[in-house]
């Protein structure tokens, strides 16, 4: 096809104009222009309380200031987020415009069409933020929660990751490691891989009576507390945490189980090797139960949520507050770091399909989730999970005494990435993880865990267990 | 006065029953609409769900019997109401033993009875959601304030934790609900043993009865239509258990505690199986309206209860 020159002109000063209109709308967005028109509507939320949302309840008030939209801001515990949201949602309902959804309800949530995407209010200029960079999220999590085939179901909003977790004063006992270096011929020192966290977790276990940097133990002491109760957060402790790393999976890209593999068998091993050194009760121990063992001073190491751990190294919350040290989620030994893997719940606010305000509920989750506000709620925290990249540099998360803390979260997210999309995941999670669960305990082998375990997969979902 | 008393006298009362027969229905009235609302048309909405195909809140097609078929093939549908038959098996008697036991105790006068009494209460009143919090400090592994100090500092258990163990924890369980009830049974069993009449016992002491022949052919009988009715409540109430389950184990290690009430809300609440979560709910009550049905005749018939 030919165009002629006065045609070409017209099309590049139309492109042109447009490209300085869009533009200038992007320099000229604000949300009070941006919500004129919806100015004293109410939009509900529903989100789930932890110290971090109360924090950000406190600055939810700001945008109504800025734009006349009134928004409920409903904090409820984690279960009641689950249970309310997601009924409200799949009843078609509507009673909440947006909900806190953790990346491994997606699944269920896309199955049932209860979300509504976000792509249209994207492209839409007078909606959408053009400042909001986008490309400032945390990579990975974000991409991982957020999309679904193409489509946009929101942003990220809460990025909540394990890491590694250890007692400095330990790690730095000069008796400790000298007898360290003796047993195992290398440095006692924060574990990079997974071999040395499990070398870690046989030095310190020890029992009541012995020494440990110098004093006698009244009780026994662990050398590595984890999740271990039947359920998901178990389940992708292991999947996430250590099979990942050792190169396997449950599904493969396809969504086909992949449980019987000889990495799972290798994971297995190095799982059931861990439970020997931790406490008693790790089949019961549940995300609450890990900085709760390891706050009061009965073990080592451990794997935790470090939203969790927060709450414990500070002054008053624990003794040992300030004693602690941090890394990344250690990796196995000799591997591609393309392997590397820890276990996140990135999490997102979804707007519901049955919303009767997508629009100024679309304005209040880009308003959350710009760099401004991220920065308040982390400075309000002081300190927090970040969404954004840029929120590392702060001084904030720079200062304190929790900087090798959040070095380890930015570690865990560099890698870190949503659960899969499976309708059945909490099915699956529920059987698979007792399967796990039995290896641990030492009731079934890991070649029969994951025999056992591939068996559970496939009567659950044949072939494909995602979308 | 006497006018009055020979005009309510000289009316005969076939003639009241024909007139006022509505009045019985009204009386009544509020509380079956109520009962209606809130209990029967639920009821009836969970069968016509248990016949339906009911994923994740919507209604699907008809599915006659596919989901009482799937469930009573379902091993884990087995293993919930085994656990719960072997809960109710063994902590219900316990707690109506020594609820009995206690009763009697207390019938017979203790000291600070006054004081005493008020603090049986206190087990029974607290929500089932306290006392399994409660619970879990004191006894979950390794920071549990039993745990802790007794059991691992003297190495009760070995290499393993109370709720970790399929056996510990649901003995744990049992314990926890004798201790939340037994104080119930004992309390309730008190007040039926206040209340009986003490003309046989006087007329048994003349005869020279002794303690055993006391309890057991006079107490036992007069208070067996009590004892039914509480032990039959008890019965369906332990059946049912669900918060200290769900707090304290979560049905776990594996599915060694799970009973149908907490399948049935994994069932609701997790997988969404609303259709085949109706058809436990369903079953479960056919299971019990049998059983009951069986109960109340044998109990009107040989203890002359109800």
């Amino acid at each position: 096809m030919k165009i002629g020159n006065s045609a070409v002109i017209a099309l590049s000063m139309a492109a042109l104009l447009a490209g300085s209109s869009s533009a200038a709308l992007a320099a000229d967005f604000s949300y009070a222009e941006a919500a004129k028109p919806y100015a004293g509507k109410t939009i509900r939320v529903l989100d789930e309380v932890t110290p971090l949302q109360e924090v950000l309840a406190k600055i939810v008030p700001e945008f109504t200031k800025e734009t006349g939209i009134k928004v409920e801001y409903e904090l409820l515990n984690h279960g009641e987020v689950i249970n309310k949201g997601q009924a409200d949602m799949l009843s078609g309902r509507g009673y909440y415009d947006a909900v806190m959804l953790h990346g491994f309800q997606m699944g269920q949530m896309l199955e049932a069409k209860a979300l509504r995407p976000i792509d249209d209010l994207v492209k839409n200029p007078a909606l959408s933020n053009a400042k909001l960079e986008t490309a400032d999220f945390i990579e990975k999590p974000y991409k991982t929660v957020a999309f679904h085939e193409g489509q946009q179901y929101g942003f990220i909003n809460w990025n909540y990751n394990t890491v590694y977790w250890t007692r400095a004063d330990l790690m730095g006992d000069a008796s400790e490691k000298t007898a360290f270096k003796a047993k195992y011929g290398y440095d006692l020192a924060p574990a990079k891989t997974i071999e040395q966290m499990r070398d870690i977790a046989e030095f310190f276990t020890r029992k009541k009576g012995e020494a440990l940097a110098g004093q006698p133990l009244a009780s026994d002491f662990y050398g590595i507390t984890f999740e271990g109760i039947k359920g998901q957060g178990a389940l992708f402790n292991f999947v996430s945490n250590i099979l990942r790393n050792y190169g396997g999976d449950i599904i493969d890209a396809d969504g086909k189980p992949t449980f019987d593999s000889p990495a799972t068998v290798e994971a297995l091993k190095m799982y059931a090797d861990l439970w020997k050194f931790a406490p008693p009760g790790t089949a019961e121990y549940s995300l609450i139960d890990v900085p709760t063992v390891m706050g009061n001073g009965i073990a080592a190491q451990a794997i935790a949520f470090s939203d969790f751990v927060l709450g414990v190294d500070k002054p008053g919350a624990s003794p040992l507050a300030g004693k602690f040290t941090y890394g990344a989620i250690p990796v196995k030994a000799g591997m591609d770091s393309k392997f590397a893997s820890a276990d996140a719940e990135p999490s997102l606010t979804v707007i519901s399909a049955n919303s009767q305000n997508p629009e100024p509920t679309f304005l209040f989750l880009q308003w959350l989730v710009e760099k401004k506000q991220q920065e308040a709620l982390l400075d309000a925290g002081a300190g927090g999970v970040p969404v954004r990249e840029s929120s590392w540099a702060m001084p904030v998360m720079n200062d304190g005494n929790l900087k090798p803390l959040f070095g380890a979260m930015k570690a865990s997210l560099q890698v870190a990435q949503a659960k899969p999309r499976m309708p059945l995941y909490l099915e699956i999670a529920d059987a698979l993880s007792a399967v796990v669960q039995k290896v641990g305990l030492r009731q079934l082998t890991p070649e029969q865990g994951a025999k056992e375990g591939q068996k559970v997969l496939v009567g659950l979902c044949d072939a494909k267990c995602t979308l | 006065m006497a006018a009055v008393t020979d005009t309510a006298m000289s009316q005969p009362a076939p003639r009241i029953r024909k007139e006022r027969f509505w009045y019985p229905y009204l009386l009544i009235a509020p509380t079956m609409i109520t009962l209606v609302i809130v209990s029967l048309i639920p009821f009836l909405y969970a069968i016509y769900l248990s016949f339906h195909k009911a994923k994740y809140g919507r209604v699907g097609d008809f599915i006659w019997f596919d989901n009482y078929a799937g469930l009573l093939a379902d091993e884990r549908f087995w293993s919930a109401i085994s656990t719960a038959g072997i809960f109710v098996a063994i902590a219900v008697p316990v707690e109506f033993m020594l609820g009995l036991a206690g009763a009697m105790v207390l019938n017979h006068g203790v000291r600070g009875r006054s004081v005493l009494v008020p603090l049986l209460f206190i087990p029974t009143m607290m929500a089932p959601i306290v006392v399994g919090l409660l619970w879990k400090i004191m006894l979950a592994g390794s920071w549990g304030f039993i745990s802790y100090n007794v059991l691992e500092r003297f190495g009760i258990l070995g290499e393993t934790s109370i709720f970790a163990s399929p056996h510990l924890a649901l003995g744990a369980l049992i314990f926890v609900d004798i201790w939340q009830w037994t104080p119930f049974m004992m309390l309730a069993f008190f007040a039926g043993l206040q209340a009986l009449p003490l003309g046989p016992y006087r007329a048994a002491a003349v005869d020279g009865a002794n303690g055993a022949q006391i309890f057991f052919r006079l107490t036992l009988p007069m208070m067996s239509p009590l004892l039914a009715v509480i032990g039959l409540l008890r019965l369906i109430d332990a059946f049912k258990v669900f918060d200290t389950v769900f707090i304290l184990t979560g049905g776990g290690p594996g599915i060694a505690t799970e009973s149908p009430s907490v399948l049935a809300y994994k069932m609701t609440f997790e997988f969404w199986n609303i259709g085949e979560a109706s058809a436990l709910a369903v079953l479960v009550w056919i299971a019990f309206f049998v059983f009951c049905n069986a109960f109340y005749q044998i109990a009107k018939k040989r203890l002359n209860a109800f």
